[in-house]
């Protein structure tokens, strides 16, 4: 076949098309990479805060560990949370602790046994201060910095 | 502890500049063709206004290499991507006009580096939430004043500055989103846990009401006086959306869509420039329409229809038989030439944006800044929805610009700027956490 002038302006519009969608993917691609490296560092244990372990029971964390925070944290037994308790007295979303203005507050995700600090029910969204002990279920976490 | 755990920055972008590769291949084959079919012969001219703008692009990539910028990679990337799209739909639909939108990209391009430098502190801006609420306010207002207001197309949004017409709604967008996520990440504790309720409902303290009532009362009084639905409904779509982000509480958000329909039904009934939009969408075909106000719709109908699967290709649809095409219909002709499957790619450039936005403000440190981040991601993906919807009749067409696409100088600036913003955010917390 010849090729004319027709043919190569063909070639030139679906090659536009091809490279939309070739950029398309690519950036895909990128936003996916982004996001996974965000993930690792999110994930890394560094954490701006941590709960100290201070009282356990078998399948929770150990007495004296010290499990990283991050600005928003889900507790609770199911596997999702941030800081995950295996604790039957722990329900699968029990409580949340977040870090805002400044300071870190806790919050009852609306728990079968509920959620205390420093032997305290939880009734709102209250504030933790470092030192507080908060109990969820049978385990006790310290938080410190 | 805060900051202790920075990751090293890294002296390159390169995901970035490997994105803006293809860019470059983009801007290029479809300026040549458009070009090659407008002269029927391949020159070198085509080529000018791309590499103008390419230039323009590696210049803001190497600007925040320089200054070490350590936020999001792809965002920008993405909004070259869109505007170099928007400049090969110009130089098909107005071939005239694209050397003037290609200064507005220049412009664009200073104003997110501007953005990218002040303010040093991004949380400063929330400071001056009623600052921003003011100017907002004046600017909304600014184009019904006699001398600078100007009518164009029986829409009154304009104002008169030097040479150039502005829309200061535009500018209004980013303030306002700027306000609303100062102010609720001030009263949402307030508004979210209301202590009376009606059953499921909250009943919010009457003065927090006030201001949410007076949004509706602006809203409404800006769709009456400027004559702009669509301004109206992004205005009153993203307070909508920032109030159920930030309490949670979809009753809002149901009672303000009440409040909106109820408001769009009564205009309907009172004012002639809505009856008109809502009647060319319902029956754009009708014998008395289809020549008439209809004419736009139904051309713009045949143009999405013209297109098929493929599209009929750069340069040899017919979408200059749309009115105003450039501007209200750059959608409708661009599916006409690229068809389906450039459609699609279009819409799923817009949906990595969102994406990209929101996934920026999930990780954002504070309230206002992931109120922030959500609210102007929340615009493009609004603005896109409505004028798409628009232009294939699923909702009445309003005179919304598709972001960095649609021909306008004063969306294309303000879009950037919002780019910069949600890059500024994304740096934030990448600073904070440590990050790519």
């Amino acid at each position: 076949m010849e090729i004319t002038f027709g043919v190569l302006l063909w070639a030139v519009r679906i090659g536009f098309l091809v490279l939309l969608y070739l950029f398309l993917i690519r950036a895909f691609a990128a936003l996916q990479a982004a996001l996974s490296s965000e993930e690792a560092v999110a994930a890394r244990p560094s954490g701006i805060a941590h709960l100290v372990v201070q009282r356990s029971v078998r399948g929770a964390p150990r007495v004296g560990e010290r499990l990283p925070l991050r600005a928003v944290n889900a507790i609770g037994r199911d596997a999702g949370n941030d800081v995950v308790l295996n604790d039957e007295a722990a329900s699968a979303k029990h409580a949340l602790l977040e870090f805002a203005e400044g300071e870190w507050w806790i919050e009852d995700s609306g728990s079968t046994n509920g959620t205390l600090v420093n032997g305290e029910v939880v009734r709102s969204r209250e504030r933790v201060q470092y030192g507080d002990e908060v109990a969820i279920g049978r385990v006790a976490l310290r938080l410190e910095q | 502890m805060i900051g202790a755990q920075r990751l090293p920055v890294p002296r390159t972008r390169f995901t970035e500049l490997s994105l803006l590769f293809w860019v470059a291949a983009l801007a290029i084959t479809g300026f040549v063709a458009v070009v090659a079919a407008e002269t029927s012969s391949f020159g070198p001219a085509a080529i000018a206004v791309p590499v103008v703008f390419l230039v323009l692009m590696l210049a803001l990539h190497l600007f925040l290499v320089a200054r070490r910028f350590h936020g999001d990679q792809v965002l920008m990337p993405i909004a070259a991507g869109l505007t170099a799209i928007g400049l090969v739909l110009v130089q098909r639909l107005a071939s005239d006009l694209v050397l003037q939108q290609l200064s507005w990209a220049i412009i664009a391009a200073g104003a997110f580096a501007a953005t990218i430098l002040i303010p040093k502190d991004l949380t400063a801006l929330a400071r001056f939430k009623w600052t921003w609420a003011l100017l907002g306010l004046l600017l909304l207002v600014a184009p019904l004043m006699p001398v600078i207001g100007r009518e164009i197309n029986g829409a009154r949004i304009w104002i008169k500055v030097g040479p150039a017409s502005i829309e200061p709604w535009e500018a209004v967008k980013l303030l306002l989103v700027v306000f609303f996520a100062a102010y609720l990440e001030e009263y949402r504790e307030v508004l979210s846990r209301s202590p009376r309720r009606i059953g499921p409902l909250p009943i919010p303290p009457v003065p927090y009401l006030v201001p949410i009532v007076a949004m509706w009362a602006i809203a409404m009084v800006v769709m009456i006086l400027e004559k702009d639905v669509g301004a109206t409904a992004l205005f009153f779509g993203i307070f909508l959306a920032m109030l159920f982000l930030a309490t949670g509480e979809a009753f809002y958000a149901l009672i303000g869509l009440a409040l909106l329909l109820l408001g769009g039904f009564a205009a309907y009934q009172l004012f002639g420039h809505v009856h008109v939009r809502v009647d060319t969408w319902l029956r754009p075909f009708a014998e008395d329409l289809r020549f008439d106000a209809g004419y736009q719709m139904v051309q713009g109908l045949y143009a999405l229809a013209n297109g098929g699967l493929l599209g009929a290709g750069l340069g040899n649809g017919m979408p200059e038989r749309i009115p105003v095409v450039w501007s209200d219909f750059v959608f409708a002709a661009f599916a006409e030439e690229t068809g389906l499957a450039g459609a699609l790619a279009l819409l799923a450039l817009y949906l990595l944006f969102l994406y990209r936005g929101m996934q920026i403000a999930v990780r954002a440190p504070t309230t206002f800044l992931q109120l922030l981040a959500a609210g102007l991601a929340f615009i493009v993906a609004l603005q896109t929805l409505v004028i798409v919807g628009g232009n294939a009749r699923l909702i009445p067409l309003t005179g919304i610009t598709l972001p960095f696409v649609a021909y306008g100088g004063s969306s294309l600036v303000t879009n950037w700027m919002l780019v910069g913003l949600l890059l500024r955010v994304s740096e934030v917390s990448n600073r904070m956490r440590g990050g790519p």
